[in-house]
């Protein structure tokens, strides 16, 4: 039956098209995410991703000659694309410090959806032993916010779960009791790999260290000496004189152009003391900014302090070559310890623990650091001190060495503080 | 209004055998029967993370098997969204065009009946909801998903604040109008419908009045106001077309008329072949009328969804296939799922799975209860009817007669139903007085 007047009209065609109708046939979209501890080993969860292949082509399109019928090689060679999407929209925190997952194995398994892609991944929570687990889920949230992240955890037997989504993109889970002597062990160990691993905290302690089996000596000779003429000769590593400290200290103190020269330390001893203070004040002063990061009362921008560390090196260094600072080099090492203790903490950033165990593990990292630093210095310094007299030592290691820690902390300097990329630098810009 | 809401008409079987739900509900007495809740529910929710632990994923065995269907792009509605998400990149402040591909990926959701593409529908207004105010049109999509995924209320308040922004709104009209008839509000409704009819004309107020004359006691005058609209015009989309045959045929079946309501579906599935609601409505119809086999031929091409999955369930059952076991529990597995995840946009399909594949009315009847808080529908009528009397506690459905005596619904199936709660009432009540007097 056909009345004109009740023909539809243009204008409204569109209207009744959105009258959607009160109930849907599918659910909507999910993935399952299970993370299990490993009885074996503290630091690791294995994860397992179970991922709807249509969602993963709705994202990143997966369906390559768009045939509407996804086949396990499409799935395949999608691989890279799909965790590298997947993993970067998850991050799972030990005690909030982020631990780093990596794709081990691909596979599929059916759901009652359909199929899904399932990444199993490794998550290697390294800084420490977690107590508190803690899961940010982001899949999808900008191209369906209805997504949900079902998330199981096993740990020993005892299994927990949450619903997140972006409205909830996190949950935490107390994974075990907070073991203080574990913690402490293992942040011990991350203190000595962290300063082993830092080349910047290296080179720094290196510059302070290397001048101090010598001693720097005034040469006392009149007033014959132009600035063009310091030749090497005076970086010989002769036993000069120990006279004419006497009145000419009190010229050198008015000539701008006083020479000076390195001498090797007769014995053992003075070289000590001085490696004693320099370690400690760095130590001292490094502790004090690390433990006051990490608790969250200072918060320096990372630029800042890495930009700092490479200064701290530039002067450590150039002190070897023009040295302002001759006698209290650990005034240099006290000095500039506040800022290498801030860029210890980065390590640390966002550790959070309840109070004791808190104390343990930065206690732990500071011990390891500690020792970590003690074990260069044992390593260095007995055969700085057997080669002190050579002209190898005060021409070329102290000399040369620092003109290319200068160099290599100027690099660094450039691109931290102005952000600009120096080719070759990142490889050796520690991480 | 037309409830092509999948509904499930189980009265079939409630017709073969009444007694047997009737006198199994009564005789298992209370302990059995909350044991029976009890087992179900941790069914559900300790065998089903069980039932996925069983599952183990795997490597397939050739690059050239096919694990999952995607819309391809030889779909021109596919084709369609492509189109409007290239422009939309290319110009993504445009919210003319954001606006299209939204109402595009509800528009496949709708017929496809996958629920997915409204997340992805919300994820494309998204920048435009963080505006103050949010455009109307932006709001009136946004008002549509949330109708879509049961949210009623929250799509109320929104199209309320649309309605007074822009009173002129013929769609949100509709859409209020739409909500307050799945929601039992008629008066709202009949207001909604004549606003509509003021800013829209004379179809649109008579689809949106008919859609409430359908189904508040008047379905013979909603028929002969839908004959006059059944030809809408050369110009008119298939969607509407298949929308008022589904219409009618709806309320061909309050009126009792099975063989006009049968055309009806044929006509409306010609218009839009294998649209989801109409598969479900038109499976229901056929199940009423004892015909399993046809329910099988219509469905079977169709199990990815949800409901077409019950509905084939359903007929298996009917016919003691011997897939019915697998399928039941694919089902079951299905529920576990939407629950696991938080949806309860199925408490409808769910109360109706428990009471007539589980054969659980205790935990059906906690289901239709709960589904009733959100809609009322007829099919949301019949359900809790039926869980209630298989329960033996009519006087549970108690709201489902307030709302029936207000509304003055009129349909066969309802009314036996009706009819069978206040034979109980009665005769409960008769056994109270035997008691009461010996």
């Amino acid at each position: 039956m056909s009345h004109e007047c009740f023909r539809l009209r243009a204008p409204l065609i569109g209207l009744l098209l959105l009258v959607s109708l009160p109930a849907f046939a599918h659910k909507e979209s999910d993935a399952y995410l299970t993370l299990r501890t490993d009885p074996a080993n503290a630091h690791a969860l294995h994860g397992q991703w179970d991922i709807a292949l249509r969602d993963l082509d709705f994202a990143i399109g997966i369906d390559s000659n768009h045939d509407g019928a996804i086949t396990w090689g499409e799935v395949q060679a999608h691989r890279a694309a799909i965790e590298n999407y997947a993993l970067a929209r998850l991050t799972i925190k030990g005690d909030g410090l982020t631990c780093e997952a990596q794709p081990t194995t691909q596979k599929i398994d059916e759901h009652t959806d359909g199929a899904y892609d399932v990444i199993f991944f490794d998550s290697i929570c390294g800084k420490e032993i977690p107590s508190k687990l803690t899961v940010v889920y982001r899949l999808f949230e900008d191209v369906d916010p209805y997504h949900r992240g079902i998330i199981t955890i096993h740990n020993r037997g005892i299994t927990a779960g949450a619903v997140l989504g972006p409205e909830n993109p996190g949950t935490s889970l107390d994974i075990r009791k907070a073991d203080r002597w574990g913690q402490f062990t293992s942040f011990v160990v991350d203190g000595i790999w962290h300063i082993w691993t830092g080349i910047d905290h290296l080179l720094f302690i290196l510059s302070l260290l290397l001048p101090a089996v010598l001693i720097r000596r005034r040469i006392d000779k009149g007033n014959d000496n132009g600035p063009g003429s310091n030749g090497s000769g005076h970086w010989n590593g002769a036993q000069t004189q120990i006279a004419g400290f006497s009145g000419g200290g009190a010229i050198a103190a008015f000539r701008p152009n006083a020479r000076y020269e390195w001498v090797a330390v007769s014995n053992w001893w003075p070289a000590f003391i001085d490696v004693v203070k320099i370690v400690s004040a760095f130590t001292l002063s490094h502790s004090v900014t690390l433990t006051l990061a990490v608790l969250g009362i200072v918060d320096l921008p990372s630029r800042l302090v890495e930009s700092g560390i490479a200064i701290s090196v530039i002067v450590a260094a150039g002190n070897n070559l023009y040295p302002i600072i001759r006698q209290r080099v650990w005034l240099i090492a006290f000095a500039f310890g506040f800022v290498h203790g801030l860029g210890f903490a980065s390590a640390l950033s966002g550790l959070q623990l309840p109070p004791l165990a808190m104390a343990a593990s930065l206690g732990g990292f500071n011990v390891g650091v500690e020792i970590g630093q003690e074990t260069i210095v044992l390593l260095v310094m007995p055969i700085a001190f057997l080669l002190r007299r050579t002209v190898f030592y005060q021409k070329y290691v102290l000399r040369w060495g620092s003109v290319i820690i200068i160099a290599m902390a100027t690099g660094w300097l450039m691109q931290r503080a102005f952000d600009v990329l120096i080719p070759g630098f990142s490889a050796i810009l520690p991480k | 209004m037309y409830f092509r809401d999948p509904a499930l008409s189980m009265s079939i079987m409630m017709r073969q055998e009444p007694d047997r739900f009737m006198a199994s509900a009564r005789d298992t007495g209370h302990v059995l029967r909350r044991c029976a809740f009890l087992l179900a529910f941790f069914w559900l929710i300790a065998a089903a993370p069980a039932m996925a632990d069983n599952r183990a994923p795997y490597i397939p065995t050739s690059p050239d098997i096919v694990l999952e269907h995607v819309p391809s792009s030889t779909d021109p509605r596919v084709r369609h969204f492509d189109q409007l998400q290239v422009e939309l990149r290319r110009n993504p402040g445009d919210m003319q065009r954001a606006l299209k591909l939204a109402d595009a990926y509800i528009d496949y959701a709708r017929s496809t009946g996958d629920a997915r593409y409204l997340g992805r529908a919300l994820a494309v207004i998204e920048p435009w909801m963080q505006r103050k105010p949010v455009p109307v049109p932006v709001l009136l999509t946004h008002a549509t998903i949330l109708q879509s995924r049961h949210f009623f209320a929250d799509a109320r308040k929104e199209l309320t604040s649309i309605l007074t922004r822009d009173p002129g709104n013929a769609q949100a009209w509709l859409t209020v109008a739409t909500v307050a008839l799945v929601q039992g509000d008629y008066p709202t409704a009949n207001d909604s419908c004549v606003h509509l009819a003021e800013v829209s004309g004379n179809f649109m107020g008579m689809l949106c009045t008919a859609q409430l004359r359908s189904i508040d006691g008047h379905a013979k005058q909603a028929y002969a106001l839908l004959g006059f609209i059944e030809d809408p015009g050369p110009k008119a989309p298939a969607t509407i077309k298949a929308y008022i045959e589904g219409l009618m045929a709806d309320t061909a079946m309050h009126l009792g008329k099975s063989d006009e309501a049968e055309k009806h579906f044929k006509a409306a599935l010609q218009w839009t072949p294998g649209d989801n609601f109409l598969l479900a409505d038109y499976a229901d119809f056929l199940l009423d009328q004892n015909r399993p086999r046809d329910v099988i031929a219509l469905v079977k091409d169709y199990t990815q969804s949800d409901t077409s999955l019950l509905r084939l369930v359903m007929a298996e059952d009917a016919l003691h296939s011997p897939r019915a076991q697998a399928d039941i529990a694919q089902m079951q597995a299905r529920f576990a799922a939407m629950e696991q995840r938080g949806s309860h946009v199925f408490q409808r399909e769910q109360a109706i799975f428990e009471l007539y594949l589980k054969h659980d009315p205790a935990r059906s009847l906690e289901l239709a209860r709960e589904n009733w808080s959100v809609q009322r529908a007829p099919q949301d009528m019949r359900i809790f009817l039926e869980s209630a009397l298989a329960a033996g506690k009519p006087q549970a459905a108690q709201p489902v007669l307030d709302l029936i005596q207000q509304s003055h619904l009129q349909d066969p199936r309802v009314d036996r139903l009706l009819e069978q709660a206040s034979a109980a009432q009665s005769n409960s009540g008769a056994t109270a007085q035997t008691a009461a007097n010996p």
